[in-house]
């Protein structure tokens, strides 16, 4: 295959808040003006916009997109909107990279926004029609019923107890204290206030969750001669990857995220990556869930199967530890807008690769990193890796 | 072949019936919550005009979808409320397809000092319609007005 390379040149995020005053085009414009200006851009630079946002039903609006467009730079410009329910935060950078490696673009404004706060009663209630009717719907499911389901079999198979799993939670809050723009951060939280925490579905408690969010996130991605020309800095986009596995999400091995493992897979051969452990410097898994981060962090091939929980005992997955997980904070602790908080994680890549995440900074120069999403009926795994 | 081709009381076949139980808080934002009260409180219809390319967005935006261009305090001033008929219909039926007694008049405006342009009812009108004839926003009295694009009863031809 013959394709340019593509950089991030620049990112730009509001704040996570759990209900914003600013509709989503506002929040989108904001994201929007903040990435063009970290990097010195104008609008008419974009070559074109790609537009990530999950389901409809959370802003209310039918094809979404469109009503978002205003806020996402698209006038006037070739636009599209890609859609992979949760995992579409970490799609869409890679639409944007396949705008560019293609040569149809030189440049792409990439911009992920989600409100959920419109949605009433609960956001959940969005999520009713996903399940099968043949099968589900009559039982009344939501979508805590999935995770809890999966979490307990994850649990039995390694012999994992609540208090390995809160750890997750408790060091990703921690992390997004440090994060200007996070909605849950806390110095101070423990293990006992995860363990102590309302049951919602066990065994999910109320912190193994991230919360209801809204926010919006940019990125500004250039081919290389554009990108040389913008920054000194730029961060290479150097492999991306999507599998998705069967929708009847039951039949699907509860324990281990096969369809993580199929785009790491690709995204690690386009990356040149032979032995994940050793090249990739920080990750940023996909943390709805505490439970989730390790289940992806053996997906992506970080660790061996099971062994993410003793990995993260041992402190190996701290912000100072020899692998660096969510130093973010992630969707636990900087908050979960769907897609705004996938596209959240290649912008924390982007600012770690780059010396540039203040507090949050992973010490020992960085080169390599890999953020992941998950969505869809649970299905998909979306991973981009990228480089300086 | 499908089941229903062949089915003499379509009912027959097994179906189940659902709905997505949501509604929606749709938040006006920052431009349009300060919009809604200058409607409400003082009304008058307000736009932003952006300082990079001159258009000017009616209702008043937060920013320019042109250029980006952040429309702050500085940018906002009233238009109209005469403005320029651009188009017009009468409409005969309902949003089920249900036939109206009398037609409803829609009309896209143009106020005066705007770019954009508005969709708003039309005072049933007693003579002929043109493009670019001149109307005029009609006001809800004070006390009945909510916050709303429908505190402007409607427009009507001068």
């Amino acid at each position: 295959m013959s394709m340019r390379r593509v950089a991030v040149v620049g990112a730009g995020m509001t704040k996570f808040v759990r209900r914003s005053q600013e509709t989503g085009r506002e929040l989108s414009w904001e994201a929007v003006s903040k990435a063009l200006e970290s990097c010195e851009m104008s609008l008419d630079q974009m070559d074109c916009v790609v537009m990530g946002s999950a389901p409809d039903a959370f802003d209310g609006v039918h094809m979404k997109a469109e009503w978002l467009s205003d806020g996402a730079g698209a006038w006037g410009k070739p636009y599209m909107r890609g859609y992979v329910g949760g995992g579409t935060g970490v799609f869409a950078p890679a639409q944007g990279w396949y705008h560019i490696a293609s040569g149809l673009f030189d440049t792409c404004l990439v911009v992920c926004e989600e409100r959920m706060s419109p949605t009433q009663p609960h956001p959940q209630a969005a999520f009713n029609s996903i399940f099968d009717n043949f099968t589900e719907r009559a039982l009344g499911p939501n979508l805590l019923w999935i995770f809890a389901l999966e979490m307990n079999a994850y649990m039995n198979r390694y012999g994992l107890k609540k208090e390995d799993i809160a750890l997750v939670s408790v060091k990703n809050k921690r992390n997004a204290a440090d994060h200007p723009a996070s909605l849950l951060g806390d110095p101070n939280i423990t293990v006992q206030d995860v363990l102590n925490s309302e049951v919602l579905a066990w065994p999910v408690q109320r912190l193994d969750v991230s919360p209801i969010t809204d926010g919006a996130v940019a990125l500004v991605l250039a081919a290389e001669p554009v990108a040389r020309r913008v920054t000194p800095k730029p961060v290479w986009i150097e492999g991306v990857g999507w599998c998705l596995d069967t929708a009847y999400w039951t039949n699907r091995d509860l324990s281990y995220p096969t369809y993580v493992e199929e785009a790491a897979r690709m995204a690690y051969k386009m990356a040149g990556i032979k032995e994940p452990r050793k090249e990739i410097h920080i990750a940023e898994p996909y943390d709805p869930f505490d439970y989730k981060e390790l289940h992806h962090l053996e997906g992506l091939m970080l660790f061996g199967k099971g062994q993410a929980p003793e990995a993260t005992a041992r402190g190996v997955t701290q912000r100072t530890g020899d692998l660096p997980v969510c130093p973010s904070g992630g969707l636990l602790g900087v908050g979960n807008p769907i897609a705004a908080a996938g596209l959240m994680k290649i912008a924390e890549l982007f600012w770690q690769l780059r010396g540039e995440a203040g507090k949050r900074q992973v010490p020992g120069d960085p080169r390599r990193g890999v953020a992941q999403a998950w969505g869809d009926l649970m299905q998909v795994g979306t991973v981009v890796v990228m480089g300086k | 072949m499908s089941l229903l081709n062949n089915l003499e009381h379509p009912t027959d076949a097994r179906i189940w019936r659902g709905d997505l139980p949501v509604y929606h808080r749709y938040t006006a934002g920052v431009a349009g919550e300060k919009f809604l009260r200058a409607l409400k409180d003082q009304g008058a219809v307000y736009g932003t005009r952006c300082p990079t390319c001159g258009y000017v967005y009616v209702p008043a935006r937060l920013y320019c979808e042109r250029d980006a261009t952040h429309l702050d305090d500085s940018t906002w001033a009233p238009v109209g409320p005469a403005g320029a008929l651009v188009s017009f219909s009468a409409v005969w039926v309902d949003l089920d397809g249900k036939r109206l007694d009398a037609p409803q008049w829609v009309g896209l405006v143009r106020l005066k000092g705007a770019s954009s342009v508005l969709m708003h009812y039309l005072q049933t009108p007693t003579g002929a319609l043109h493009a670019g004839m001149t109307v005029q926003a009609v006001l809800k009295p004070a006390n009945e007005r909510v916050g709303s694009i429908t505190d402007i009863a409607y427009f009507k031809p001068l």
